[in-house]
């Protein structure tokens, strides 16, 4: 198992080093340790009536928050933590299409899916760490898992084996997923969207500019494959959407230029229509280290998020 | 019309598909690969594709073109360039008929003249480029630059030999048969009608007509001394003339210095003549007539062998050898005397039959061997056959016969086969028959030709000579086995015996074996050439079908039509460039702006 005070920290490494290390749940800890040990620690607290969880009496803590009865049964000081004490609720929308299940160099690099799944697990501990209540969405052309946004440390082992027995569907529809957000959100929180955003962009928009209306932060993390942005090859070849099986024939050569201007613009115009609605965006590339890529998606001055 | 220089190179042509065939093997097929982001090549195609399929139809149409104007060029098309002077390089055989007919004087010229004056208007329009041949009536076909072949042609005169147009047409195709160039031949001919033959014509044949009616002629076509020797004293001489019916003209025989009475000759039946000989000895015969527009056939020379005639035995228990040697006598060809024995082996020149009784073969050859006659009379052959015609004789019917064999190496002396087998040998003064002068034997003691033969054997072959041969200069001539020389007027030619041997030229050739005289060569000119009535346009098209007739006198315009073409291969090879320099453009282009 990898640590911070391992050899290298996991969170550096190639996405596919990283992948081979082991279970989702004990690579995502590496990721995290490492992440969060180039990060100040931030455990916010805050109270609220609705319990959480225990945790281990420090010195300092109020004593009212002393779960007495515990201290009875097991001899130990336990304080009470509750769902308020969390800064943030959020809520991780992961997109689970059939398009995401795919790598422009397969064997050498992970799928986006796959990556998308790491970032997510790796996100949410991130997020838990910090005692934000962190739930999670997985769609495809339907609502395929949701679990609501809880602040407890097994909560994310929740998210993480929810994760990992996740699989890639078939076709794309975020709307009806990011309208299911707004129903989870009841106040104001953050959704991070992490998609490929190979979908009705209109839609998407509207759903994300109706969350951003309700007053959340989202973030909208653009998992992208190398070989998405580049076209190569002189022979004709028959390139097929795995979703929609529709087809275009050309000689990857001849329009290789062109294609990269035009996931340029696309990418460009993903950007500065969120951005004009308030919505952060980040296009991460799967071959990035996950740290850099989630320094670069969830860091901003002020701290995380 | 386009023609092609290289036109093996056109079965190469499918090759221009090249481009679309890969263009449609490389679209039937393509691998399909898994992507995602089909929507942004979706979105780029739709944006471009109409322009790139443009583009894209736009490069296979001009690497098609490429390919085609490749292949063409290598094929090498020309196309007429009506309206333009010069021509494309071509090769040409001229056949300038320069046959003895072509002495013919019309209106104060030769046609030999008129041709060479057309032939000179020919070369006119060659240029250096162009390959030449000249082909004349001595069947050579030389090849030369322009200017050595007007000197020739300058030079040239009434050949003696005979042109068969027919042979030199397909001698000029098979010369330009690996000719690369627009090739052609043009035919300037008096077209006499006997020089006509057939021949395909599947090559441009420009065939100048004379527009001029030739001369009415009258030549000697045969002068037949009969048989051979002549004994002194009178003997016949027969004449046959060719030409125009209706025209007469004095003609003179001539035997050395002695000339026959005049008489008045004309075409018709065969017309005889009497001459005396004196002295024996080898004498030159003549016949001519008065001079007319075509002088090489107005006069035929030959020789005769003036000798006494044979003194002869013979058996009286062949009757069919006894009344021909008794006609003979009566006709003057034939006395009584032992230098000659027909029937058996004598002591002096002997006409030998095999013996009646097979058993007295032995003796016969013993006796053959003591006189050093090489050959020998071997076992019976009993069938029904034919022997082979041959100058000796006609074919007649053999019953049975004695095989002849050789004893030395290679047969020589045979003058009449069976079945290809020897059966009338000669050797020295000794000739052997194959069979009994006898019908159960053979046909021949019936048949006319046997007095002349018995003549033949003992006048002339018991003798060691042979008969008269007539040739024509340049037609080949059986010559006798014993021949190995030939001679006229002190010139000298060493020859195979039994071999064809051409003469060069009209005259009298003397045979020789070592430094015996075996007979003689006449040597006149074609019989044929005698009549100079000209081929009908009709004729000609009939015999050479395609071929392009045309006047002489303008027959230097029509000249060069396969070659009066421009070459297409510069402009094509042009155009290739500049369809290469299209292809890489638009290649580029599409590249970049796909």
């Amino acid at each position: 198992m990898a640590t911070t005070h391992g050899a290298a920290r996991l969170d550096l490494l190639d996405p596919f080093e990283v992948s081979r290390l082991g279970g989702l749940e004990v690579v995502t800890e590496g990721l995290v340790e490492g992440f969060l040990a180039g990060l100040h620690r931030s455990p916010r607290r805050g109270f609220s009536v609705e319990f959480a969880e225990h945790r281990m009496y420090q010195p300092g803590d109020e004593l009212r928050y002393v779960d007495w009865k515990l201290l009875g049964r097991k001899d130990r000081l336990y304080v009470k933590q509750f769902e308020e004490e969390t800064n943030l609720r959020a809520m991780i929308v992961l997109d689970a299409s059939r398009s995401m299940d795919w790598s422009g160099a397969p064997g050498s690099r992970l799928t986006k899916f796959e990556y998308a799944r790491r970032l997510s697990a790796a996100l949410s501990l991130v997020l838990l760490r910090q005692r934000d209540a962190t739930g999670l969405v997985a769609f495809d052309e339907t609502v395929r898992l949701t679990l609501p946004p809880r602040v407890s440390r097994a909560h994310w082992m929740r998210l993480a084996t929810a994760l990992g027995a996740l699989q890639p569907g078939h076709m794309t529809a975020a709307a009806p997923a990011l309208q299911g957000v707004v129903e989870r959100l009841r106040r104001r929180g953050l959704v991070v969207f992490i998609s490929d955003l190979l979908l009705d962009q209109a839609s998407a928009l509207h759903a994300l500019k109706f969350l951003r209306h309700r007053g959340h932060s989202v973030l909208v993390l653009h998992v992208l494959d190398p070989g998405e942005l580049e076209l190569d090859g002189p022979a004709e070849v028959r390139f097929e959407d795995p979703e929609t099986a529709a087809a275009v024939v050309l000689r990857p050569r001849d329009w290789a230029e062109v294609y990269r201007k035009t996931v340029s613009d696309a990418i460009a115009e993903w950007r500065v229509r969120l951005r004009r609605e308030g919505i952060r965006y980040h296009a991460i590339r799967t071959d990035l280290p996950f740290g850099r890529a989630l320094r670069e998606a969830l860091v901003r001055p002020g701290g995380i998020a | 019309m386009i023609g092609f220089l290289n036109p093996l190179w056109l079965w190469a042509l499918p090759l221009a598909t090249v481009p679309l065939i890969l263009h449609l093997v490389a679209r039937r097929q393509p691998p399909t690969v898994p992507f995602p982001a089909v929507r942004y090549l979706q979105q780029v195609t739709r944006d471009h594709r109409r322009r790139l399929k443009l583009q894209h139809w736009l490069l296979l149409l001009v690497r098609t073109l490429l390919m085609l104007a490749l292949l063409l060029a290598a094929a090498g098309p020309t196309v007429a360039r009506d309206g333009l002077s010069g021509h494309a390089p071509a090769a040409m055989v001229l056949v300038l008929d320069n046959s003895p007919s072509s002495g013919a004087v019309t209106d104060g010229t030769a046609m030999l003249d008129r041709l060479r004056q057309a032939a000179g208007a020919v070369l006119d329009k060659a240029t250096t480029e162009d390959a030449l041949w000249l082909v004349t009536a001595d069947g050579l076909a030389r090849r030369a630059p322009v200017e050595v072949l007007r000197t020739v042609i300058d030079s040239l005169t009434p050949s003696e030999i005979r042109l068969d147009l027919g042979v030199a047409i397909a001698q000029a195709r098979d010369i330009l048969a690996d000719e690369a160039r627009p090739a052609e031949v043009v035919v300037l001919s008096d077209l006499q009608q006997s020089a006509l033959s057939g021949v395909a014509i599947d090559a441009p044949v420009v065939v100048a007509v004379p527009a001029i009616v030739p001369p009415t002629n009258l030549g000697v076509a045969a002068l037949d001394p009969g048989p051979q020797p002549w004994s002194p004293g009178d003997n016949r001489v027969r004449v046959r003339l060719l030409g125009d019916s209706g025209r007469s003209s004095p003609m003179a025989v001539r035997l050395g210095d002695r000339a026959s009475r005049p008489q008045l000759a004309s075409v018709g039946p065969v017309l005889e003549a009497s001459i005396a000989a004196s002295l024996p000895g080898w004498w030159p015969l003549t016949v001519e007539l008065d001079p007319d527009e075509f002088r090489a056939d107005d006069r035929r020379a030959t020789l005769v062998r003036v000798i006494p005639v044979a003194k002869a035995q013979w058996a009286p228990s062949n009757a069919y050898l006894a009344a021909a040697a008794m006609t003979l006598r009566e006709g003057g060809r034939l006395q009584d005397g032992r230098e000659v024995t027909l029937g058996w082996l004598g002591p002096g020149a002997s006409v030998v039959e095999p013996p009646a009784d097979i058993a007295e073969l032995g003796s016969i050859n013993r006796a053959l061997e003591r006189r050093g006659v090489p050959w020998r009379y071997g076992g019976p052959v009993v069938r029904e056959e034919l022997s082979d015609s041959g100058r000796l004789l006609p074919p007649v019917r053999v019953a049975r016969r004695l095989r002849l064999s050789y004893a030395g190496g290679a047969a020589r002396g045979v003058e009449a086969t069976v079945g290809g087998e020897p059966w009338i040998v000669r050797a020295g003064e000794v000739v052997l028959l194959g069979s009994r002068l006898d019908p159960t034997w053979t046909g021949l003691p019936t048949s006319a030709a046997f007095v002349p033969l018995i003549d033949a054997l003992a006048n002339r072959l018991v003798r060691g000579e042979q008969e008269l041969l007539n040739g024509a200069p340049g037609a080949p001539v059986q010559l006798p086995d014993d021949v190995d020389e030939v001679t006229r007027e002190g010139r000298t030619w060493r020859v195979e015996g039994g071999a064809a041997w051409r003469p060069p030229a009209t005259g009298v050739y003397l045979l020789q074996s070592g430094p015996d005289t075996l007979g003689a060569l006449a040597v006149n000119l074609d019989p044929r050439e005698s009549e100079l009535a000209t081929a009908s346009r009709a004729q000609i098209e009939a015999l050479w079908s395609g071929a392009r007739l045309v006047s002489l006198d303008r027959v230097a315009e029509a000249s060069f039509a396969a070659g009066a073409r421009g070459h297409l291969r510069t402009p094509l090879l042009w155009l290739a460039l500049l369809l290469g320099l299209i292809e890489m453009g638009l290649a580029s282009f599409q590249r970049r702006t796909a």
